[in-house]
């Protein structure tokens, strides 16, 4: 399994538009940006719907299971902040409840090898300091 | 059809060396590649009235020094003191196939008479993707905590999506990267020219992100080439014979930035800038003679032709297999070896090459019988460019 302890992940710095994501990730809350006018979620966050081009956007909680649309195992060590743990999954994720919004991830508490398009995940949050709260995700029993 | 068809030619083509480690400023690289094409096209370097390049260098945590890592349009107008010039510019929504656009409707404009477009790629020192620092901020803080570090990771999802959906294997792109580099051996300006590669090797390699191994990534590597653009009338009365630009396109998609994994930014990429030049052109895929696709990383390759329209969507990796991509195949693909042969300059090169291959002066790599030359320069994603070139004007 890959060996996350030595791992420094870089820190998310929240801006206007993305700050209540992170805000809600620190509850261990997801929380998408959806449009106010045709109900879609998008990710990550945009000045409007890209949908329907409304500015009426409200980020607001989704359940956190999803499955695997894509993913890619990383072995080359040039970025040394994530060197002592390759070979590792970085997964991307498609949420049941809001298909299209895809978003990144790695697969935790499993072999590397377990990370296959259409594998069903769901969310679990990984602190990395007082401010943030990283959603990650891992397999789902179902 | 495009009014303007076959009224715009590419003539000189020029080349730097291509070298692993920037032992000598990239100004110089660029320079020789400039004074290359325009003494291929026969001119004298005060003819030249217009300048274009693309001026980026897609590693990261590098500094950008003009003349050092980039080769601006500034630094060229410093170096050539061009007494003629009249237009120059720099685009950014596309890659250097926008600046052989923009050349193009200047020239079409009148603006000016002998462009000159080139594209120079630093190899900084040390790692390419230099990711800094302990945060993520922009669109990375939803990617770079999850060690998305560079383009080839954006690009192997984007792939591992193609191959499962579609139940292929990548066992299958062991054939592209072979094929091409057996092109490469006809091309002694390309950086693995005198390096053969076989099956056996490309299984064996390293792999870098699953689905890419190091044959399926284009070498990083420091170097400069450079096109003569003008008039066709103009172009007939120089040295080599023209590559008239039948038609040209640009991709008009774009998702939020930091959107990753989305295999639609591809296709819609490509298929919005091909369709513009099957327009504008006249001809349908099935017209194409030699074809050069944008192949930074072998799974583009993929996205280009499914998405401009030479197969259908999930059979490209069976495509290029049973040697239809070879010089004399039915689809001869790459023929300068791609960027997987001459290392990573981006895609003038693949321009280069489709107006060689329409001129017939590419050498022992010449397609037989070459009237209709398409490229797809760049990735469809984000700054994808396609051209056709033709041989007879219609
Ligand atoms: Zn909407």
């Amino acid at each position: 399994m890959s060996d996350w302890s030595k791992v420094t992940r870089p820190i998310p710095v929240p801006n206007e538009w993305t700050k209540p994501f992170w805000d809600a990730a620190k509850r261990e809350s997801l929380e998408l940006q959806r449009c106010q006018s045709c109900g879609f979620f998008q990710h990550p966050p945009f000045a409007t719907c890209v949908q329907c081009v409304s500015v009426d956007l409200k980020f607001e909680p989704v359940r956190g299971k999803g499955t695997i649309y894509a993913y890619t195992i990383m072995y080359h060590t040039g970025d040394k902040r994530f060197a002592s743990a390759v070979p590792y999954a970085s997964i991307v994720v498609e949420l049941d409840d809001a298909p299209g919004a895809l978003m990144a991830g790695n697969l935790l508490g499993s072999e590397y090898t377990e990370a296959k398009v259409g594998r069903r995940v769901e969310v679990i949050f990984e602190k990395l300091n007082d401010d943030i709260t990283l959603p990650q995700f891992r397999l789902a029993g179902e | 059809m495009w009014e303007n068809r076959c009224k715009i030619a590419i003539s000189g083509v020029g080349y730097s060396k291509a070298t692993r480690s920037a032992d000598i400023p990239l100004a110089a690289h660029a320079l020789e590649a400039v004074r290359g094409a325009v003494a291929d096209s026969g001119l004298k370097m005060e003819d030249i009235d217009g300048l274009a390049t693309y001026p980026e260098l897609p590693a990261t945590g590098h500094a950008e020094v003009d003349g050092i890592s980039v080769v601006s349009v500034n630094c060229m107008m410093a170096m050539l003191k061009l007494p003629n010039l009249t237009w120059h510019i720099q685009v950014g929504t596309t890659n250097i196939g926008g600046a052989v656009q923009q050349a193009t409707n200047a020239l079409l404009a009148g603006v000016c008479k002998y462009a000159v477009i080139w594209r120079a790629m630093h190899n900084p020192r040390g790692t390419y993707q230099n990711l800094p620092g302990n945060m993520a901020a922009g669109a990375s803080q939803f990617t770079g905590p999850y060690g998305f570090g560079g383009p080839g990771q954006g690009m192997a999802v984007a792939y591992t999506r193609w191959l499962e959906k579609n139940h292929q294997t990548r066992d299958k792109m062991a054939t592209l990267a072979v094929t091409q580099r057996k092109h490469t051996q006809h091309n002694p300006h390309a950086y693995f020219y005198g390096t053969e590669l076989t099956r056996e090797d490309y299984f064996a390699s390293r792999m870098v992100a699953y689905p890419f191994c190091l044959f399926d990534c284009d070498i990083p590597v420091q170097g400069a080439v450079a096109i003569v653009l003008t008039a066709a009338d103009r172009a007939r009365d120089l040295k080599p014979a023209p590559a008239y630009l039948a038609g040209y396109g640009q991709r008009l998609h774009f998702e939020t930035a930091g959107r990753i994994g989305s295999l639609s930014s591809y296709m819609e990429g490509g298929s919005s800038s091909a369709k513009l030049t099957w327009e504008r052109s006249g001809f349908t895929p099935k017209d194409v003679d030699v074809a050069q696709i944008y192949d930074g990383f072998s799974a583009s390759v993929i996205y280009g032709l499914e998405s401009y329209g030479f197969c259908k969507e999930g059979e490209a990796l069976d495509f290029i297999q049973d040697g239809r991509i070879e010089l004399d195949g039915e689809l001869p693909l790459n023929t300068f070896g791609g960027s997987l042969g001459t290392g990573r300059i981006h895609g003038l090169w693949h321009i280069i090459e489709g107006a060689l291959q329409a001129s017939g002066r590419a050498g022992s790599r010449q397609v037989k019988d070459v009237n209709v030359s398409f490229v797809g320069a760049s990735a469809p994603i984000v700054t994808g460019t396609t051209f056709i070139f033709v041989k007879e004007p219609y």
